[in-house]
C-alpha cells in the first residue's frame, strides 16, 4: 500500500523554468551582436581568438575540476560566459596566447580554486584581464624568445589595440561621437559598439537576469565625474560625459560584468552603491591613472568590497523599524572565561 | 477600481482553469473513514468512542479540556472499527478513529436560530463546540483566534485563494455568498470590530459582484479588490494590502487591531450559529494536470484521498477498471521517471504525499494530481548569488543567507538572517536558478533552534 510510486518533496511544488545554465545561455545570446561586430572589424583574428578562448575556458574547468574531485559542470556554461568575455577585453590583435593565459587564470584560479561558481569572490574574467595585463612586460620576453607563437592573419584596417582614450593620450585624432556610438575599430573586441553592448544589455534586463541599479550607476558616477573633472579646455567636444560613457569598457562592464550574479552586491541599494563607486573610481583610473584597463581595476576592487557593502545595506524585515545592524559572522570564541 | 497589493512576491501562473468553472458537488459514499484526533494547531483530542460503537454524523467523537483545540466530530453514520495511529498527511502517524460507514445514510436535519438573537459569549460557544479551524490550512482553532487579548477594530475575510490551482474559496464565494457575508458580520460581532473587509484577488471579478450585492447598505463592510499576487493570501501580507498596517515580526494580526478569517471559515462560522452544524465536511479542489476531472467538491472529513481521487475519474493514464477497495488505494501513476505527485493543499506550501489512504482534514483545502511533466525540481546547485529570492521574498528575509548558513550548521545565523520570521511561502525555491530547496532549510534552522532552546529550558 504504501510502496506507491509518488515523487515526495518538501514544498513548494512547482519551479520557474530559470536555471543557471538558462541564464548563462542567455548571457551568451546577449553578448552575440558586440562578438558578431567583433568579428566585422577584426575578421579571423577574432574569431581565432574568441574561439581559443572559449576551448581553453571549457578545458580549464574541465581539468580543475577533475583534478579536485568534483562533478563536471560544463553544462551550466559559465565557462564559456567566462571566456567569451575575456576574449571581448582582449585588444583585437593581441596574441593568441595572451587571451588563452587570461582565460585559463580566469576559469581555473579566479572560479574554480575559490570553490567554484558561487563561490567566487572576484569576476572571474576581469581577474584574468588583469592578471595578464600585469604581466605584459613579462610577454614582451616571451614574445621574443617564442616566435611561433605569434599567429598573423593578414593586415587589418583597423587601429591595432589603442583605445580613443589611448590615442588621447598619444595625440592622434580621434572618431566623433556618432561613430563611436555605432561602431569604431579600436580598443579591445568588445569595445567595438557600444550599440551592440545596449542591445545585449537591453536583451538582459528584458530577461530580468539583471536589474537596473548597476549599470545606471556606473554609467552615472562616470557621467558625473567626467561632467566635474572632465579636460573640458583641451578637447572641448571629444571629452564630453557622453564620450566616456561611449568609449572604452564602460558598457561592456557596466552591462556584462560587474552585474555578474556571483560577484555583486544583493540588495537593490547595496548595487547602487557598488555602481556609484566602480562608475568614480573607473574615471579616477581614466584621468589620473594609465588610459587602459580601468573598468576592470575598479570592478576587481569593488568586487572586494561586496560582503561589507551587503552587511551595510541590510534591509528591514517586514514589520520591522528601519535601521538595524546587521550580524557580522564572529569565530565563536574559544577560550571561555569562566 | 483601485487594485491594491503588498510590496515584493511574485505573479505564478494561475492554472485555476482546470477548475474555475465547475459547480461545487458531493461524491458517493466511501466505505471506511479514517478521521485523525487531530486535525488542529494545539492540544490532541481525546476519544469519546470506542471499536465496536455506532457513530452518526456529526456526533462529538473526541474533545479535550485544554483551550488550544477544537473537537472533533464523525462525519458519517457507521461503526467505529479501530481507534488507532494511522498515517496523517505531514507524515507522521495520528490517534484516528476509523468508521465503517453505514450504507444508508439519513441526512441529519438542524434546527435553525435567529442568529441576531445570540449573545457574543454563545457566538463563541457555538463555534467552539462546531470545532471549527482556520480552513484555510493553518488549523487553528476559531474560538481562540475571535478571544484576542486586544481591541480589534477590522475583520478581514481573506478572499484571495492565492495559490495556483485552488479554486473552492472562489465557488463558495459565488455559491453560498449570504453563508459567507453573515458568517462575517457573526465574526466581527464576537470580538466586537467596527470593520469588515472583503479582501479579494481580481482574478473572480464574479466572486467580487457577488459579494457586493449580497452587502445591501451595510456602510461597515468594504470590499478591496486585490491584485493576483502570490502570496497575497497571506495574513501579513492581506493585512499591508487592504489596510496597509504591518505586523511586526513575530507578532500576530492582533497585535495591529486586526484578525483575518479565511472563506470557508467564515461560513463554517455561519452554519454553526445558525444551525448548530459541526465542522464535519469541507469544499475542497480536486485539480492538477493528471486529474481526469477536476472538480470542486463537498467532502466529508476523513474521506480517503484515493477514493477522493477515483470519484473524480482517476489518474490520467493510469489502469482503469479498477474497483476494489484494496486497489483505490494503489492507483499507480504512469511509470516515469521521476514520478507524478499527489499534493495535500496548494502546490506553493502543501504536502507531497507518498500514499492514498489519507484522509482529508478539516484544513486539506486541494488534492492536486501532477503527471511527471509537472515536476521539474532537480539536484540542488551552489547559491550564485543571483538575489532573485531577496528580491521577491515578501517579508523582506535574506533566503540566500539561510540557506548558506542552515548548509554550514550556523542555525544562528540562519536565524540572524530571518529563518524564524519566514512563513515558507515558497518563492524563493520558485524562483531559484540552482533550485536550492530553501523552504527545507528553513524548517531545518527552526527545528533546531526550537530544539536548542528546549535544552536551555532543562538545565
Amino acid at each position: 500500500m504504501a510502496d506507491t510510486q509518488f515523487s515526495v518533496t518538501t514544498s513548494p511544488h512547482l519551479r520557474t523554468t530559470v536555471t543557471v545554465s538558462s541564464a548563462m545561455r542567455d548571457v551568451l545570446y546577449a553578448l552575440a551582436p558586440i562578438t558578431l561586430v567583433s568579428i566585422y572589424w577584426f575578421k579571423f583574428n577574432a574569431v581565432f581568438l574568441i574561439a581559443v578562448c572559449l576551448i581553453v575556458a571549457m578545458l580549464t574547468e574541465l581539468l580543475f575540476r577533475k583534478a579536485m574531485n568534483k562533478p563536471a559542470t560544463l553544462k551550466d556554461g559559465s565557462a564559456l560566459v567566462t571566456g567569451l568575455l575575456v576574449a571581448l577585453c582582449s585588444g583585437g590583435c593581441s596574441a593568441w596566447w595572451v587571451g588563452a593565459l587570461a582565460t585559463f587564470i580566469a576559469v581555473g584560479i579566479a572560479k574554480e580554486l575559490m570553490g567554484g561558481l558561487g563561490w567566487n569572490r572576484f569576476n572571474p574574467a576581469a581577474f584574468g584581464r588583469i592578471s595578464v595585463f600585469l604581466l605584459t612586460p613579462f610577454f614582451y620576453w616571451l614574445g621574443l624568445a617564442f616566435s611561433p607563437l605569434q599567429a598573423s592573419f593578414g593586415g587589418l584596417d583597423v587601429i591595432t589595440s589603442a583605445t580613443p582614450l589611448a590615442l588621447l593620450k598619444q595625440g592622434t585624432a580621434l572618431p566623433d561621437l556618432g561613430s563611436l556610438f555605432l561602431s569604431f575599430p579600436g580598443g579591445a573586441l568588445g569595445e567595438t559598439s557600444a550599440l551592440a553592448l545596449l542591445i545585449g544589455g537591453a536583451y538582459l534586463l528584458y530577461k530580468e537576469h539583471i536589474r537596473w541599479h548597476i549599470p545606471v550607476s556606473i554609467v552615472a558616477g562616470v557621467f558625473v565625474m567626467a561632467l566635474l573633472f572632465g579636460d573640458h579646455s583641451t578637447t572641448p567636444f571629444y571629452l564630453t560625459p557622453f564620450y566616456h560613457i561611449f568609449s572604452g569598457g564602460v558598457l561592456l562592464g557596466a552591462l556584462f560584468m560587474a552585474t555578474d550574479w556571483v560577484t555583486s552586491p544583493i540588495t537593490p541599494r547595496g548595487r547602487v552603491i557598488f555602481g556609484l563607486a566602480i562608475g568614480i573610481l573607473l574615471m579616477i583610473f581614466r584621468l589620473a591613472l594609465g588610459p587602459t584597463e580601468g573598468t576592470c581595476f575598479s570592478i576587481l576592487i569593488m568586487n572586494a568590497f561586496v560582503p561589507l557593502i551587503d552587511r551595510l545595506t541590510r534591509q528591514r524585515k517586514f514589520g520591522e523599524a528601519p535601521a538595524r545592524p546587521a550580524p557580522v559572522a564572529v569565530k565563536p570564541s574559544l577560550e571561555k572565561s569562566s | 477600481m483601485t487594485v491594491k497589493t503588498f510590496p515584493r512576491g511574485i505573479f505564478l501562473p494561475h492554472y485555476k482553469e482546470f477548475s474555475e468553472h465547475e459547480a461545487i458537488t458531493s461524491i458517493s459514499l466511501p466505505k471506511e473513514i479514517i478521521i485523525p484526533l487531530q486535525q488542529h494547531i494545539g492540544a490532541p483530542c481525546q476519544a469519546l468512542v470506542k471499536v465496536g460503537d455506532r457513530v452518526t454524523a456529526g456526533q462529538k467523537i473526541g474533545q479535550s479540556e485544554a483551550f488550544v483545540c477544537a473537537p472533533i466530530h464523525a462525519s458519517l453514520d457507521g461503526t467505529v472499527i479501530a481507534v488507532e495511529p494511522r498515517p496523517n498527511f505531514n507524515g507522521k502517524n495520528v490517534e484516528s478513529v476509523v468508521i465503517a460507514v453505514d450504507p444508508d445514510q439519513i441526512e441529519p436535519t438542524w434546527p435553525e436560530r435567529d442568529t441576531d438573537k445570540l449573545s457574543t459569549a454563545e457566538i463563541r460557544s457555538a463555534i467552539k463546540e462546531a470545532g471549527i479551524v482556520g480552513m484555510g490550512g493553518a488549523t487553528f482553532p476559531t474560538h481562540v483566534k475571535l478571544s484576542p487579548p486586544k481591541p480589534i477594530d477590522t475583520i478581514i475575510i481573506n478572499a484571495c485563494e492565492c495559490e495556483p490551482f485552488l479554486t473552492c474559496d472562489h465557488r463558495m464565494m459565488l455559491e453560498m455568498t449570504e453563508a459567507l457575508v453573515e458568517g462575517a458580520r457573526l465574526i466581527a460581532r464576537v470580538v466586537d470590530a467596527p470593520h469588515i473587509v472583503f479582501g479579494v484577488e481580481i482574478n473572480k471579478p464574479d466572486a467580487l459582484e457577488a459579494i457586493k450585492s449580497n452587502l445591501g447598505r451595510d456602510e461597515h463592510i468594504t470590499i478591496v479588490p486585490l491584485a493576483v499576487k502570490y502570496p497575497q493570501g497571506s495574513e501579513k501580507q492581506l493585512i499591508k494590502a487592504s489596510i496597509d498596517r504591518e505586523v511586526p515580526p513575530g507578532k500576530l494580526p492582533l497585535e495591529v487591531g486586526v484578525v483575518v478569517q479565511n472563506v470557508a471559515t467564515a461560513i463554517a462560522v455561519y452554519e454553526a450559529c445558525r444551525y448548530q452544524k459541526p465542522s464535519y465536511e469541507r469544499v475542497l479542489t480536486v485539480s492538477g494536470d493528471a486529474i481526469v476531472r477536476p472538480s470542486n467538491l463537498k467532502v466529508k472529513i476523513g474521506t480517503p484521498i484515493g477514493f477522493i481521487i477515483k470519484e473524480c475519474g482517476g489518474i490520467k493514464g493510469a489502469p482503469t477498471g479498477v474497483e476494489s477497495d484494496e486497489e483505490w488505494f494503489s492507483v499507480p501513476l504512469p511509470k516515469a521517471d521521476p514520478a507524478g505527485k499527489i499534493i495535500l493543499g496548494g502546490p506553493m506550501t502543501g504536502w507531497s504525499q507518498s500514499r492514498l489512504d489519507i484522509p482529508v482534514t478539516k484544513g486539506t483545502s486541494g488534492i492536486l494530481v501532477f503527471s511527471p511533466q509537472m515536476i521539474t525540481e532537480t539536484d540542488y546547485k551552489d547559491c550564485v548569488r543571483c538575489g532573485k529570492c531577496v528580491e521577491h521574498c515578501p517579508m523582506f528575509l535574506y533566503p540566500n543567507f539561510i540557506g548558506l548558513y542552515t548548509e554550514q550548521g550556523r542555525y544562528d545565523l540562519a536565524a540572524e538572517w530571518g529563518a524564524i520570521d519566514c512563513f515558507e511561502c515558497g518563492i524563493c525555491v520558485y524562483v531559484c536558478p540552482s533550485n536550492r530547496p530553501i523552504v527545507h532549510f528553513v524548517r531545518e534552522t527552526k527545528e533546531q533552534i526550537a530544539a536548542a532552546a528546549r535544552a536551555a529550558q532543562n538545565k
